[in-house]
């Protein structure tokens, strides 16, 4: 439970860093560690997938994106637009709007049917990478094979869009 | 799904004749392939004997006749596309492979058992189309409609994404029999389905109303479909409809049944908006695209019909409607093409005239116009006919007369291009319609009328 504390205190630690920091890097820098908090927690939880592909995905893909628009955009403290009092307010809102939200879920989570916490606490292993596998191999066999299409015609489609034209229309 | 295998390996064949600069064969090798895929598609028909592949997918009649019916459109749509995409650019393979791997993504739509299956088939679909959408790349409007495609599309998955884990929060499956035993079971015994379910099938509603192009969620439509290259409009409001409706009553016929008295309502409200905000703004344009952008919005409001009044006749229903309104919009398209290829405008007065010196075309468009707005004789009056039938035998009257009203409402419009051919004379050329026109606009027309004189001859789908 220790690790779990000390986890789940570095998390919304650096959480908060992200919106207090006025740098937008840095800001992007503490998210990539609240994600790796996210990650040790997963490893807790016993769900190495998730363990995994928040790392791979969440900290290594997605963030890499973000440093790049941020890069592009060249944010800089002068040129930031100052913020109306509107917009704080709409923003207080939809953040209460959110707490309200999240509080309402974790107060009816009574409404889960019956056995869905006890799945997980009779079968720890559920979220191994190996009882994964044996599902999405033998009865998703088939979404797993189609979602391959997905991707070549992505491939195709960004190569087309990408790719210079060698004359005018 | 020997079809499904026939078409993306047809694919990845188009993207390798294109690598080897076959660019004369692309149309004849595609065209063999789909007319293959159609052959094992139809060989399905009357031997289904239960989900396949661990429940994911059922090739039942159903299934089969929207295959068909989708297989069959992109034939037609790729029959006009003879030197269409050489004038974009010349990557013609790609543009092809992509319509492809659309269809692809339509045919796991329209016989899914498992909603991953559906899931993946959407998005297969929709990532193939906002690609094409966007294709013309140096000119603004299809940037725009791409990226407006693009971003609500993504935003509307979401919703149908979110439906679907919450329903199999509720009821522990992805599979269509296994959601309906859950439903049936606790309906039965009395227990209280879980709120959790009412939330997912509203968001899946949601997420289809907007894959469809139902209204409130039709905001992205028109754009698209204006600012995208004609041809694929055509096959955005013709396949692409046909299979968004053909996975909506899927879902909503077999999986949702038990719960229609809950979500009936909600359908509803979304198909009296579809069709007065179809309707009435159609009646505002002045750019033939974009009237038939919005009628096909008002087409997406008859067709929701079938799911509000699910009856025996639903499912037919629907692919009678499919096959009147594709064949109907195919024709429009392919006037559409033509006149934007010889004059540059779409607008209604690049119409005048036309009766007298293209008569053929002229009398296509006019046979297509009639069946749009649904005149005795053509299909799409069979169409609404057993539309309208089906909601009246489910006690839905004064849905049919508010339906009534549209489809007089729609009429009007329909039939300013028909005065714009005939009545107004204008000095023009005549139009030179190449031979691939003339078959598809000639199929076309063969189908619409002798559904419209003699529907017996559509076998009955359940």
């Amino acid at each position: 439970m220790a690790v779990f504390y000390l986890v789940a205190f570095l998390s919304i630690f650096f959480s908060l860093l992200v919106i207090f920091s006025k740098n937008p890097v840095h800001s992007v820098i503490y998210l990539i560690i609240t994600f790796f908090t996210f990650t040790i927690h997963y490893v807790l939880l016993n769900a190495q997938f998730l363990a995994i592909v928040n790392f791979i995905v969440y900290m290594g893909a997605i963030m890499v994106l973000f440093l790049y628009v941020l890069m592009l955009l060249d944010l800089n403290v002068n040129s930031e637009p100052v913020k109306s009092s509107l917009m704080k307010i709409a923003g207080i809102v939809a953040g209460m709007c959110l707490l309200v939200t999240l509080a309402g879920a974790l107060k009816g989570s009574g409404f889960l049917p019956a056995g869905a916490h006890e799945e997980v606490v009779q079968r720890p292993n559920l979220g191994l990478v190996k009882n994964l596998g044996q599902v999405l191999f033998h009865d998703f066999l088939l979404p797993f094979e189609v979602s391959s299409l997905l991707l070549l015609s992505a491939m195709v489609g960004a190569v087309l869009l990408a790719k210079r034209e060698p004359r005018e229309i | 799904m020997n079809a499904l295998i026939t078409i993306s390996v047809l694919a990845v064949l188009v993207l390798y004749l294109g690598l080897y600069k076959a660019n004369k064969a692309l149309l004849p090798v595609t065209l063999l392939g789909l007319a293959v895929a159609l052959f094992f598609t139809i060989n399905h028909w009357n031997v289904f004997t239960g989900p396949t592949f661990n429940d994911m997918m059922s090739y039942d009649n159903f299934a089969v006749a929207f295959s068909g019916i989708t297989i069959t459109s992109t034939m037609l749509i790729l029959l006009l596309s003879k030197g269409y995409f050489e004038k974009i650019s010349d990557h013609v393979a790609e543009y092809y492979s992509i319509i492809l791997f659309s269809l692809a993504g339509i045919l796991v739509m329209v016989s899914y058992h498992n909603m991953t299956m559906l899931f993946i088939g959407i998005e297969i679909m929709s990532v193939s189309l906002y690609i094409l959408a966007g294709i013309r790349k140096q000119d603004f409007a299809s940037n725009e409609a791409a990226l407006k495609y693009f971003l609500m599309g993504a935003f509307s998955t979401g919703f149908l994404l979110f439906g679907v884990a919450l329903i199999y929060g509720a009821a522990h499956s992805f599979d269509l029999e296994a959601i309906k035993m859950h439903l049936e079971t606790n309906l039965q015994t009395g227990q209280a389905i879980s709120p959790l379910f009412y939330t997912g099938v509203v968001l899946m509603a949601v997420g289809m109303a907007f894959k469809v192009g139902a209204a409130p969620f039709h905001f992205w439509t028109p754009d698209v479909y204006e600012g995208s290259p004609s041809l694929i409009t055509a096959f955005m409001s013709t396949v692409v409809k046909t299979a968004g409706f053909a996975a909506f009553l899927r879902l909503f016929a077999t999986c949702f049944y038990p719960l229609h008295d809950f979500w009936m309502p909600v359908i509803l409200v979304i198909t009296i908006i579809t069709l007065f905000a179809g309707n009435i703004t159609a009646l505002y344009q002045n750019n033939f695209k974009r009237m038939l952008a919005w009628s096909s919005i008002s087409h997406a409001g008859y067709m929701l019909f079938a799911i509000v009044s699910l009856g025996s006749e639903a499912s037919y229903g629907v692919f009678v409607y499919a096959i009147a309104y594709s064949a109907a919009s195919i024709i429009a398209f392919a006037g559409l093409v033509l006149m934007q290829a010889n004059t540059g405008s779409d607008s209604f007065d690049s119409f005048n005239g036309l009766g007298r010196k293209n008569p053929f075309l002229a009398f296509t468009l006019t046979v297509a116009m009639l069946s749009l707005a649904g005149i005795p004789l053509t299909a799409g009056f069979i169409g609404k006919f057993i539309m309208f039938s089906n909601a009246l035998s489910s006690m839905h009257t004064w849905l049919v007369v508010l339906a009534v009203i549209n489809a007089v409402i729609s009429i009007f419009y329909y039939f300013r291009v028909i005065v714009a051919m005939y009545f107004k004379d204008a000095e023009r050329a005549e139009l030179e319609i190449p031979l691939n026109f003339k078959v598809v606009l000639a199929i076309s027309v063969v189908a619409t009328i002798l559904i419209g004189i003699w529907p017996a001859f559509l076998p009955n789908v359940i």
